[in-house]
């Protein structure tokens, strides 16, 4: 039996003009970055990335992404990232953050990494309850299958 | 030792009296066809006409021994010429210079 290895890609989006909430759709997320794959990868690119490519998850909030690719293919994945300017009708780049093999281990990633953020922006929110609803905001993340 | 491979190359036209053929045009082709296939990064190939022969529609390319696994399937690869049904065929590989 043969396995499957994946390679799961956690990126940060950093939109050009600074928001709050980001209104990325996953869908429009993998439309862009396949077409920037067939724009610098070609066809040939474009056919090792698409199999197995998937939008795991997308905090509009933090602006966090997790990419689920196939392990053959996470290097043509990973050297198109940095090239993106436009996703969706947004100017915006990718930061990536992390590459790991498994999403569990790309979760203890994104936790510590929101724990951070949310480190430094609790600070500015003067009362509790918006404080308490912008912890919850923030940490949920439910990974739908 | 030359890191380069030789490429003889012909081109098969449905229409031989149509189409226009060009050292650059035959040239212009198989980069056209390796941009499209392998795209702006992974098409970027030095590609060198050696020699090139009208009547015949054959040619004799230069490519670095890297790129010659993507220079040959760009060149398989390719249906269309000026618009004109086509295929390449790849007479002969070698290291060493190639002459018709």
């Amino acid at each position: 039996m043969v396995r499957i290895k994946n390679r799961y890609v956690v990126v940060r989006i950093v939109p050009e003009k600074p928001t709050n909430i980001l209104k990325i759709d996953d869908a429009v997320l993998a439309k862009s970055v396949l077409r920037n794959v067939k724009k610098y990868y070609g066809d040939y690119g474009l056919g090792t990335v698409e199999h197995g490519f998937r939008v795991k998850y997308c905090n509009e909030r933090t602006k966090i992404a997790i990419m689920r690719c196939l392990h053959r293919s996470h290097r043509t994945l990973t050297s198109t990232l940095p090239l993106i300017t436009m996703i969706g009708d947004v100017r915006a780049k990718f930061h990536t953050l992390y590459v790991g093999a498994t999403i569990i281990h790309c979760n203890k990633f994104i936790i510590n990494h929101q724990q951070r953020f949310l480190d430094e922006m609790v600070g500015q929110i003067a009362s509790a309850k918006e404080r308490k609803d912008f912890i919850k905001r923030v940490m949920e993340f439910d990974l739908e299958q | 030792m030359t890191n380069y491979f030789h490429l003889d190359v012909e081109l098969k036209l449905r229409d031989e009296d149509k189409a226009v053929v060009t050292p650059a045009y035959f040239l212009g082709s198989i980069e056209e066809s390796l941009q499209s296939f392998f795209g702006e990064i992974g098409g970027q190939t030095d590609l060198q006409l050696i020699k090139f022969d009208k009547n015949q529609k054959r040619a004799i390319l230069r490519v670095h021994e890297e790129f010659v696994t993507r220079t040959r399937s760009a060149i398989t690869l390719i249906g269309h010429f000026q618009d004109i049904p086509c295929h390449f065929i790849i007479r002969n590989t070698s290291k060493e210079q190639l002459d018709f």
